[in-house]
């Protein structure tokens, strides 16, 4: 029960994908203009990693590592990636118009998203993922890879909802010409990424 | 020593990453041409037709997201044709054709702001927030006394793709010569107070208060107080009092301009 404790805690706040690991900076920025498509495009980013860490970790460990080729891991994943978005985009449009009309632009947005690729890397890197989440590197297994996945996800939508929910307001007020728009937004995320170093403290 | 590089590769590794990789790859591309069977999706090709003659101003008048959006309603019949100002007659005849519906011509209309109060209208108090008409009608409704006073904060001029609104005095006014007659300002002005009028008209009453007269007199000096002298005087009964505010019937003005004369208040306007 500890360790899902550890993985919430530690996936959505202390390492934190956006504002303290600065992986998926792009959507982050790009998409937090209005709060529906910064919701839209974090569900879908959530949806991704958790498929992505359910396929890329069984891969990982039952195929390259007894091959011995893990250094072809960033290829595989990226293969992955790009078709589960792929595939997710086509099911959509199938069974879902709305949602697809929803995050139809962010969803391919995600092949290239780093913070995707990132928890692939992750929670393969046993040693690593052992220390976050306070386990023995030998007692990681997939249920802690996809949770872990899941709530990365879940952290990303906290981040960029957050931030989305701050630009609003800020769009609003007097703000100085040379600050308008893009810089004003950097200056909000580095007080989200300040807020949030808070947790490493834990 | 003249390969060095080579002489390391271990060719069984070699063969089992290539291996390993395109059976990967045949096994995703088999899964994505699957997904894609399942999952085809048959385009309709009237939306991609209609979206074509659209105007492509994707200003939202029509109350749809933007043009694509409105083509898709079209095809689908749940659009009207005539929502949309910015599109030529033309290619409304085109886009008719091509849905299989009737279309008759709309009249060219410009949109004019039914309001000239500014700072000729009394404040309630003074305005200290957010700017933009949303924010100001957030707090008690605005800071003009007048209920249906333009707030004179520009969210038509924001919204406007052709710059063809000015906020003059306080009230906004549009350019009837850069006007598209898109509509867009009439759907986010939060008083309601621009309206799209036929291109011919010579006259406009520049106020939409349905307050009484007396009422009218303290908070506006440029209000209409109801008082039908312009009705009476009209040779062409074009004009009639709904709720203390005169209104023209375009379809019988002549433009004659005897109420513009008669108007005790200024506020019936020549164009």
């Amino acid at each position: 029960m500890a360790e899902f404790l550890m993985i919430i805690v530690s996936a959505m706040f202390i390492n934190n994908f956006v504002v303290v690991q600065f992986l998926g900076i792009c959507p982050f920025l790009g998409v937090s203009k209005d709060f529906k498509s910064a919701l839209g495009m974090g569900l879908a980013v959530t949806f991704v990693m958790t498929l992505t860490c359910l396929i890329t970790y069984p891969i990982y460990t039952f195929i390259l590592v007894p091959l011995e080729i893990e250094f072809m891991e960033i290829i595989v994943f990226i293969f992955v990636i790009a078709s589960i978005v792929q595939m997710i985009e086509m099911a959509l449009k199938k069974f879902s118009p709305t949602l697809y009309n929803a995050m139809g632009i962010y969803l391919p947005l995600i092949t290239t998203n780093c913070a995707v690729l990132g928890v692939a890397e992750l929670v393969i890197d046993s040693e690593q993922i052992a220390s976050l989440i306070g386990i023995t590197a030998s007692g990681m297994n997939m249920g802690f890879a996809v949770l872990y996945g899941l709530f990365a996800g879940l952290g990303f939508t906290l981040a960029i909802v957050v931030m989305s929910g701050l630009r609003e307001k800020v769009a609003r007020l007097p703000i100085a010409k040379s600050l308008k728009g893009f810089p004003i937004a950097m200056i909000t995320a580095c007080f989200i990424a300040m807020a949030f170093y808070v947790f490493a403290l834990i | 020593m003249n390969n060095i590089l080579l002489s390391n590769i271990n060719v069984a590794k070699l063969f089992t990453v290539i291996g390993i990789v395109a059976v990967i790859a045949i096994i995703l591309a088999a899964l994505i041409v699957l997904v894609s069977k399942l999952c085809f999706v048959k385009e309709d090709e009237k939306v991609k037709e209609v979206s074509e003659r659209l105007a492509g101003a994707n200003c939202g008048g029509c109350g749809y997201a933007g043009c694509a959006d409105y083509a898709k309603a079209l095809a689908e019949g749940k659009a009207d044709l005539g929502a949309c100002g910015a599109t030529s007659n033309e290619a409304k005849e085109e886009i008719a054709k091509i849905l299989g519906i009737p279309f008759s011509a709309t009249e060219q209309t410009f949109a004019v702001v039914k309001c000239a109060g500014g700072i000729n209208a009394k404040d309630k108090f003074d305005y200290v927030g957010n700017k933009g008409c949303d924010a100001r009608i957030s707090y008690m409704g605005g800071n003009k006394i007048c209920p249906e006073g333009c707030l004179g904060d520009g969210t038509c001029v924001a919204v406007c793709s052709e710059n063809g609104i000015k906020v003059i005095n306080g009230v906004a006014v549009v350019n009837s010569i850069m006007c598209k007659s898109c509509g867009a300002c009439v759907v986010k002005c939060p008083k309601k107070l621009i309206e799209l009028i036929p291109k011919k008209a010579k006259v406009f009453v520049a106020c939409s208060t349905k307050c009484r007269g007396k009422d009218v007199m303290t908070a506006c000096s440029v209000g209409c107080i109801g008082c039908g002298l312009c009705a009476k005087n009209c040779p062409e009964n074009a004009i009639t009092m709904v709720d203390n505010l005169a209104v023209i019937d375009y379809s019988k003005c002549t433009g004659c301009k005897t109420c513009v004369d008669k108007c005790p208040r200024k506020i019936i306007r020549e164009l």
